[in-house]
């Protein structure tokens, strides 16, 4: 691991390397975020359905409506009626383009910006941002993913230490943390020595990764469980009326317990939100997604803006592409993946509000302008939250990554 | 075992011997009994031994008796189970998907029964490439397999011949391959074969089914049979074998074609079949099957030769499993070929096939500890320490709960007729015998007879005494989930809920192929010490670690009892005395605190 430890002493110089650097996106002021919510839109969300309507192209849209937002130029889609009221805080990038038309390529891509290969697990988003940033608060986990998938939120080859901490259900918070009733503190310390002198023993047989890696998570364990800031993962806690504003579902809750994380000092959260593949009737199913996602969505930018908290964070509306201009008649008006042209959102973090950046053609089927490729996207975030995005960090086999590959940060989209 | 498996160990001990000489390379050494033991539990039948086949193994002097536990394990029902979770991971095997309101569970259990069965792995896939028919049946119910990825053809074909073949061609469904040979048009011809695959005509029904649609019906009876109707008989049917013909995508980009035009079916590699785009035929799917298992060459023996090489080693021949190479470009040409053929020689018998694996000396050899997550590709040198997948641990702590979990019926899917999860017409009705009579429909006016009728036979028993059904839980029925659903994970919902030790363990979401997942995270750490470890089992006083130190006075062997079954082994001297001192501390909560420490400890969540 020795690899690993160097390029985290590199990290320290990270501002002087960023102003060394050669290009003039890096030389520019970075984003205000500190955190990030990253609210992952899984199945490949309908970019026609939602944030790039085409009004005029009934033969494109179908039964789906567009309605106005409180931004002049920007419509949504007609079952996105809360979300339309707080566009003047989000940038929508129309021009996301990709070549991953498959589900698993697409969602590994946009989590780690490399395309997947069988020799290697690239580390995530999130463990990129624990990794060059840091925790904020050293006590919880500053990477959390809640109703993921622990595929896409792994350490990769940082190792298990920046994977995410997975949440199954939002409700339960972080399970476990509490040592239980039945088992006294000195027994409880003493059961951890006892398998700690074991696993020293096996540790020392087996030089293996992994078995490194559940020791040192079992001290992050145990101070976990001592935390104060247990609390932050306890929805309970939340008044009423914060189940009002975000609502009642369960990406909802993720919503509201992503919130309540970043502002205990979580720097990385990952909220899934899946059911977005519609080949099959995809109005009935956009329209069940966009009643989970609007008020939830809205909710979150609102609460974030009435603390203070969205100038330091980013929220991230990701998907791993878009679906198709065509409607399959045969699969009672059904879209396929459509990788060529979607839409992501940005909103927070130093983000400007009220904008579109990108446009599709008439159709939707191909970007007109300004595309945006996924390692730019994630460029873009890097940006954000001032990770320097040329940062080159080696792997342990001694090969060269960077967070967002070869990607270029979207400067325009910035305040 | 006859002649040709015993012939099979010989052989696949001479290559990797020669190899290992060829490479220079030390021969690693044999792993000792207890590991030995543990590893075959785990990679045969999902599970820990509990302490009692622990201590048969171990104290059995016969030298032929590694051989003689392979022989019971792959025979033993557990082998099934872990089967059945290999094969639910392989094809994304679900209760549930947002949209569908059917039910998998025909599907699912004739999977496990395949599994069951030891289903030859070619007639298997036969059988699933060519499904068709009544999917409550026993013939039918592999319709499952593109019923789970209705109005996704393109992603199930994608996804069959990754399974099947190894070959990835999800990339061409968009374009052609930049790395590879797939050309996009190679896709749709191969797309060709199970191209036209639909529901069943519901015309006979709609008219009836919009009338009760409206407002104030939906709380009817009446409402509530149709519903079953829509969902569960119209809404499972797979309609068609496959045109053998396909129209070329709107966006078609290359020059080779227009887009719109009909091309017609042509296999990519092997030995080309054909179909015509002149005319609609219906057997595409049953040519392609023929294809996929008959005329591919090597290609279909080594893709599952190396699955379970892969499952038995714990690392392929190849990697990854699901991209074939030819066996010359591998690192050991003669071996996998050998493996190929001892493949087609053992008529795909999967159990008869891992038996051979492992009898191997290389199933013997010592775990080899250079090997991390960063392994330098392939090699015969012992196998790599990994966690056990989510299902084995899972599998091992009810084994801890329960003793051997495995006493239980083969599954089948209960496919009596219910409206509302409730039986009617004293259980006597199949939805196999309603489905049948309801596809011979012709006309509304055929249909409304028939549902008239339905509504009168099932209100008669409606509301009398009907069992409650969630129709969810394929499992063992009648009670014997046990306590907080101690059964194992392959009678648990697909996939387990998000609030599950499965999930926190990486059970893979069945999303895609092989989904699971053994990266380490907090969560794991956090059940191992406070969760259900604590709560099932370590306050747990019914629970088979603590019944079977019963009656037994002697404090050391009361450990050496809990180390056979927590590890699979007796205590070292030095463990022995560190346990020791636990005991004088602590009295009688000594034995929680050991249990709960082996289960922490790394021993436990890895395979040797």
């Amino acid at each position: 691991m020795s690899g690993v430890a160097s390029s985290v002493l590199g990290v320290r110089v990270i501002p002087w390397l960023a102003m060394m650097a050669p290009t003039a996106h890096a030389a520019a002021s970075s984003g205000s975020a500190k955190r990030v919510i990253y609210l992952f839109m899984s199945g490949g969300m309908s970019h026609l359905d939602t944030f790039d309507p085409k009004p005029k192209k009934k033969d494109v849209m179908g039964p789906m409506e567009a309605i106005a937002s409180n931004v002049d130029d920007v419509f949504v889609g007609q079952h996105l009626p809360e979300t339309a009221k707080v566009m003047d805080k989000v940038c929508v990038i129309n021009s996301m383009t990709s070549r991953q038309g498959a589900h698993e390529q697409g969602t590994y891509i946009m989590h780690t910006s490399y395309a997947m290969r069988g020799t290697i697990q690239h580390p995530s988003l999130g463990a990129w941002a624990m990794k060059m940033s840091g925790r904020i608060n050293p006590e919880i986990p500053g990477y959390v993913a809640i109703d993921s998938s622990q595929e896409v939120t792994s350490g990769g080859f940082f190792g298990a230490k920046y994977a995410a901490a997975p949440i199954g259900s939002p409700e339960a918070g972080l399970k476990d943390v509490h040592r239980s009733g039945a088992v006294s503190e000195d027994a409880f310390e003493r059961r951890l020595a006892l398998a700690d002198r074991l696993n020293e023993k096996f540790h020392g047989r087996f030089q293996n990764a992994d078995v490194g890696a559940y020791q040192e998570l079992y001290r992050e364990a145990t101070r976990l469980m001592k935390s104060e800031d247990l609390k932050a993962f306890n929805l309970a806690e939340e008044p009423e009326s914060m189940r009002k504003l975000y609502g009642s579902g369960r990406f909802s809750q993720g919503c509201l317990l992503a919130r309540r994380l970043v502002e205990h000092g979580v720097r990385f959260v990952e909220v899934q939100l899946g059911g977005w593949d519609t080949h099959f009737d995809n109005f009935a199913g956009v329209r069940g997604r966009c009643q989970e996602f609007d008020q939830a969505y809205a909710g979150l930018l609102r609460d974030l803006e009435s603390r203070g908290l969205l100038q330091d964070t980013l929220v991230v509306v990701a998907t791993e592409f878009g679906r198709t201009p065509e409607i399959k008649e045969e699969h009672q008006l059904g879209r396929d993946h459509h990788p060529s042209a979607f839409s992501c959102l940005l909103a927070g973090g130093g983000v400007k509000g009220g904008m579109r950046y990108g446009e599709t053609d008439s159709k939707g089927a191909k970007v007109r302008s300004q595309p945006v490729e996924v390692q730019d996207f994630n460029a873009t975030i890097a940006h954000a939250l001032g990770i320097p995005h040329e940062q080159v960090v080696m792997s342990p086999s001694r090969r060269p990554f960077r967070i967002a590959d070869q990607g270029q940060p979207v400067m325009e989209v910035f305040a | 075992m006859d002649a040709v498996m015993v012939e099979g160990v010989r052989t696949i001990d001479r290559r990797v011997a020669s190899w290992l000489k060829a490479e220079k390379k030390k021969v690693p050494e044999i792993s000792d009994d207890a590991v030995f033991l543990r590893r075959a539990f785990l990679v045969t039948v999902g599970r820990i031994p509990t302490a009692e086949e622990a201590r048969a193994f171990l104290d059995d002097t016969d030298p032929e008796k590694r051989r003689g536990l392979i022989s019971h394990l792959v025979h033993a029902p557990g082998y099934s189970w872990s089967m059945t979770n290999w094969a639910f991971d392989l094809l994304r095997v679900t209760d549930r998907k947002p949209g569908f309101n059917g039910s998998f569970e025909p599907y699912r259990a004739w999977v496990a029964r395949a599994m069951v069965e030891n289903r030859p792995w070619d007639q298997f896939t036969r059988e699933v490439i060519a499904a068709k028919g009544n999917p409550w049946s026993l013939e039918g119910a592999p319709v499952g397999y593109y019923l789970r990825d209705r109005g996704m053809p393109l992603d199930n074909l994608a996804n069959t011949t990754r399974i099947f073949l190894g070959s990835r061609m999800e990339c061409a469904q968009c374009h052609d391959d930049p790395f590879g040979t797939t050309e996009r048009r190679d896709f749709y011809e191969l797309a060709a074969f199970t191209h036209g695959l639909h529901e069943a005509d519901r015309s006979p029904m709609r008219p009836l089914w919009d009338e009760l649609e409206e407002g104030d019906r939906r709380d009817s009876w009446e409402y509530r049979v149709a519903r079953e109707l829509w969902d569960r008989i119209y809404g499972m049917s797979v309609v068609g074998g496959g045109e053998g013909r396909i129209r070329l995508p709107e966006d078609y980009q290359y020059r080779d074609g227009d887009p719109g035009e009909w091309i017609g079916g042509r296999t990519p590699f092997g030995k080309t079949v054909r179909m015509s785009e002149r005319s609609q035929a219906n057997d595409g799917r049953a040519q392609l099957a023929e294809w996929v298992t008959e005329r591919t060459g090597e290609q279909f023996a080594s893709v599952i030769a190396n699955r379970m090489w892969a499952r038995v080693m714990g690392r392929p021949l190849y990697d990854p499993v699901d991209e074939y190479q030819d066996a010359e470009d591998t690192r050991f040409p003669e071996l996998v070929r050998d493996l190929s053929r001892l493949m087609v020689a053992l008529d795909y018998d999967l159990q008869r096939f891992q038996w051979v694996l492992l009898n191997t000396r290389a199933f013997e050899f010592a775990p080899n500890p250079e090997v991390g997550r960063f392994g330098n590709g392939e090699d015969l040198m012992g196998r790599p320490l990994a966690r056990l997948a989510a299902e084995q641990i899972w599998d091992s702590l009810v084994t801890l709960a329960k003793g051997d979990p495995d006493q239980v019926e083969v599954p089948t899917s209960d496919g009596r007729f219910r409206v509302n999860g409730r039986l009617v017409g004293g259980g006597t009705l199949s939805y196999e015998n309603v489905y049948a009579e309801v596809m011979e429909l012709g006309s509304e006016a055929a249909f409304r007879k028939y549902f008239a009728d339905l509504v009168k036979a099932t209100q008669s028993e409606g509301s009398g005494g009907g069992e409650e059904s969630s129709m969810v839980a394929m499992g063992p029925r009648g009670g014997s989930g046990g306590r907080g659903g101690l059964v194992r994970a392959c009678f648990l919902p697909s996939p387990a809920p998000r609030d599950h030790l499965l999930y926190v363990f990486g059970q893979s979401d069945r999303e895609i192929v092989e989904g699971g997942s053994r990266e380490p995270n907090v969560g794991q750490v956090l059940t191992l010490m406070n969760g259900f470890v604590q709560k099932q089992l370590v306050e747990n006083g019914d629970a088979q670690v603590f019944t079977c130190l019963e009656g037994v006075e002697d404090a050391r062997e009361r450990v050496r009892r809990i180390y056979l079954a927590v590890l699979g082994r007796p205590p070292t001297d030095e463990e022995l005395s560190w346990m020791m001192d636990e005991v004088r501390i602590s009295g009688s909560e000594a034995w929680r605190n050991i249990v709960a420490v082996l289960v922490m400890s790394s021993e436990f969540v890895f395979i040797q």
